[in-house]
């Protein structure tokens, strides 16, 4: 018994400095954030060699429920630790949608291992078909919502299929081409706006209460960016929570075995064309949620936030992250957003930032910074040994 | 109608030509690799950047037309674009190519898509005025043959400088002992290896070679537009991958082959649909689309069956 409490307290400690280090790096400039990646890398290879990762890891995968708690207290508390500072949020806002995209994204690069370079047209569909309907068309937001999620999730569809036909180089031609046949499209189609993008989306709405408004509490008046970044974080919570169910699932484990050997995986009864259309449609329901909320908070969109540099940054922050892990991916989507935001005097180095940071990680770590981790079922303790839960994990420890 | 016609064929052939040498250069590097190198549209322009620097450094110019006549000076350039363009193949050949050699694929796809958007960037952030758009320099001779317009000198040099490369390359491929090794490579390595073929020393010439066709591809490619966008590189690679995957990845005529179908589907689109320019690009991607789903072994291409 107290050893279980002792455990719970470690948790709550390390959930506490990983919000700890969140703040810190959000009020922060830039040289102090890179100081604390830094710190992080090293202070993780201190922790892999020493075997304390993976007992970290298991003490946050028994006592989820005071981590996410903590957490979740984390972001209510966010917008009074920053005092309504707009900007900061602003960060927050962005990093939490980038999440969900990347949470997406990752059924196809970690599960299937394939790499869809079209990201931000799942994206991109989801925020242009709600933007679309709102404004041309006075449809509510919440219904253009549903609306880009399902039409995202075609286009899923329609980048899912070359992808049953075709793998590495070739997916690669076909998602690139995809990328710029979308983004020519929306370019060259009035009806979208054209190069001027879409500008006065409406904001949303509930029972009249616009979340477009500032809020007031104890005397503090918060800027409206405080609606949105609980409604963001609501459904990135849903999304991680989707993510991680589907990673231990049946088909993150049935995706794990195609991405090994597609013709060993269909002799083992996986249906080759539904599990990997599943991985796309997934992935681009996500990001057309994720496309549908950046519209409606921004307000105004444009082809430039959805183009092929997007894609690489998506994938970049995946990478960086750590493929097929739900933690990894998260780090890479706030650790690379938060830099994006910070470099903002330095716009002309982004994207070489992001080409050198994903090169960078592809020689030095490839697994990125949190690798993948070998899936647990049940209690360590009923008697397995540590083998056999390796084997129960089927297609776990990969690559 | 006819006159219109035969103008747009001897466009669809001029973009066909701009076309086909870097599609030549995907081709080699997969043959020889099985690699996809997806950054070459970029080195091909930084090549081309190459050129027009030295240009305009006033001095050096000067002095190269000042020692030799106009063409000899112009081919010089031509040659050293070139071969910044094989020394820039052979450093990205060593930073993100090798080390991923023999890993997972996606590896070297990332590491290179992300090469591409690196030597991009640096072009748009060190080149004086990098990202915008740059009047490349006329060094091609003006004027038109039998005074028709179609006739231009520069679009038959540009031909001309394609049909000599790609005469080159077929000697080189096919008559040299280097040329012989490396079809060897790209039929089977391990068999090549074990009879001796120096493997590596054959990737570095593939690459040099590689690189020299991208230089020269570079160069024709901005005298044809007449301008040069730092930001240019990704399609024109993108459309170069495209073009050999058409043809049939790692065939040097299938290369040639499937540059003559996007250029001609770009072209047509562009000239006889109302409302086409804007269009060309998707008609020339859908097409690439298509034939990755129903014939992915592309024009020329053997089809290959894996067995358990």
């Amino acid at each position: 018994m107290a050893a279980r409490l002792n455990d719970k307290i470690t948790a709550a400690l390390v959930a506490l400095g990983i919000c700890l280090l969140v703040y810190i790096s959000l009020m922060s400039s830039l040289l102090v954030i890179l100081i604390i990646v830094a710190l992080l890398v090293v202070l993780l290879t201190y922790c892999e060699k020493t075997g304390l990762i993976d007992t970290v890891f298991q003490l946050m995968g028994k006592n989820t429920t005071l981590t996410s708690v903590i957490f979740g207290l984390f972001i209510i508390s966010l917008p009074f630790l920053v005092k309504g500072n707009n900007d900061l949020l602003h960060i927050m806002i962005i990093a939490g949608i980038m999440g969900i995209v990347a949470l997406g994204l990752n059924f196809q690069i970690g599960g299937i291992g394939q790499i869809n370079f079209a990201p931000a047209v799942f994206y991109g569909v989801g925020a242009y078909t709600t933007a679309y309907l709102s404004v041309r068309l006075g449809v509510s937001p919440w219904l253009g919502t549903i609306a880009g999620v399902c039409l995202a999730t075609l286009t899923g569809v329609i980048i899912g299929l070359p992808a049953l036909k075709a793998r590495g180089y070739y997916l690669a031609l076909v998602t690139i081409a995809l990328q710029t046949i979308f983004t020519l499209m929306i370019i060259n189609i009035p009806a979208v706006g054209g190069p001027n993008g879409i500008p006065g989306i409406p904001y949303y709405q509930i029972f009249g209460y616009s979340l477009h408004s500032r809020v007031e509490v104890f005397g503090l008046t918060l800027p409206y960016q405080v609606n949105y970044l609980y409604l963001v974080y609501i459904v990135f919570a849903l999304a991680i929570v989707a993510a991680s169910r589907l990673f231990k699932s049946r088909y993150g484990i049935a995706w794990n075995a195609v991405d090994q050997d597609p013709v060993v995986a269909a002799t083992q009864g996986i249906n080759l064309t539904s599990i990997q259309l599943l991985s796309f449609c997934l992935g681009a329901a996500f990001a057309g949620m994720a496309g549908a909320l950046y519209a409606h908070y921004t307000g105004f969109i444009s082809n430039e936030n959805f183009d092929f540099s997007q894609s690489l940054i998506l994938i970049c922050m995946v990478i960086l992250g750590g493929s097929d892990n739900v933690p990894g991916v998260i780090t890479g989507a706030l650790l690379l957003t938060m830099i994006d935001q910070k470099l903002a005097d330095y716009a002309n180095y982004r994207l070489l930032m992001y080409g050198l940071v994903l090169i960078i990680i592809l020689l030095v770590r490839s697994k990125g910074l949190l690798p993948k981790r070998i899936r647990i079922y049940g209690e360590r303790d009923t008697g397995m040994s540590n083998g056999d839960a390796k084997l129960a994990a089927g297609a776990g420890g990969k690559r | 109608m006819g006159s219109l016609i035969l103008s747009q064929v001897f466009n669809a052939i001029m973009l066909a030509c701009t076309l086909a040498l870097i599609g030549i250069g995907f081709s080699l590097f997969f043959g020889v690799m099985d690699i996809v190198v997806f950054c070459l549209g970029d080195i091909a322009i930084a090549s081309a950047f190459c050129i027009l620097g030295i240009t305009s450094l006033t001095g050096v110019y000067a002095a190269l037309n000042g020692i030799f006549p106009m063409v000899v000076s112009n081919i010089i350039l031509v040659i050293c674009g070139g071969v910044f363009g094989a020394i820039l193949v052979t450093v990205m050949y060593h930073t993100v190519v090798a080390p991923f050699e023999g890993k997972n694929i996606n590896a070297s796809l990332l590491s290179t898509v992300a090469a591409g958007y690196v030597i991009r960037e640096l072009i748009g952030i060190f080149y004086p005025g990098g990202r915008d758009p740059q009047n490349f320099p006329n060094l091609l001779p003006t004027g038109y043959l039998f005074n028709n317009t179609m006739l231009s000198w520069r679009n038959i040099i540009i031909v001309g400088t394609t049909v000599l490369v790609l005469m080159l390359l077929y000697w080189f491929v096919n008559r040299t002992k280097a040329g012989i090794s490396i079809q060897a490579l790209s039929q089977n390595k391990e068999a090549s290896i074990m009879i001796g073929i120096d493997w590596h020393k054959m990737v570095i010439v593939t690459f040099l070679i590689g690189g020299f066709l991208l230089g020269i591809a570079g160069f024709l490619t901005a005298s044809y537009a007449s301008t040069l966008r730092f930001d240019t590189g990704s399609m024109y690679g993108l459309l170069g991958f495209s073009v050999a995957v058409v043809g049939g990845l790692g065939s040097i005529y299938g290369a040639l082959a499937g540059s003559l179908v996007i250029a001609f589907v770009e072209v047509f689109v562009t000239g006889f649909i109302p409302g086409g320019a804007a269009y060309s690009g998707v008609a020339g991607f859908l097409i690439v689309v298509l034939f990755i789903i129903f014939r992915p072994e592309g024009i020329i291409g053997e089809k290959s069956i894996s067995k358990v």
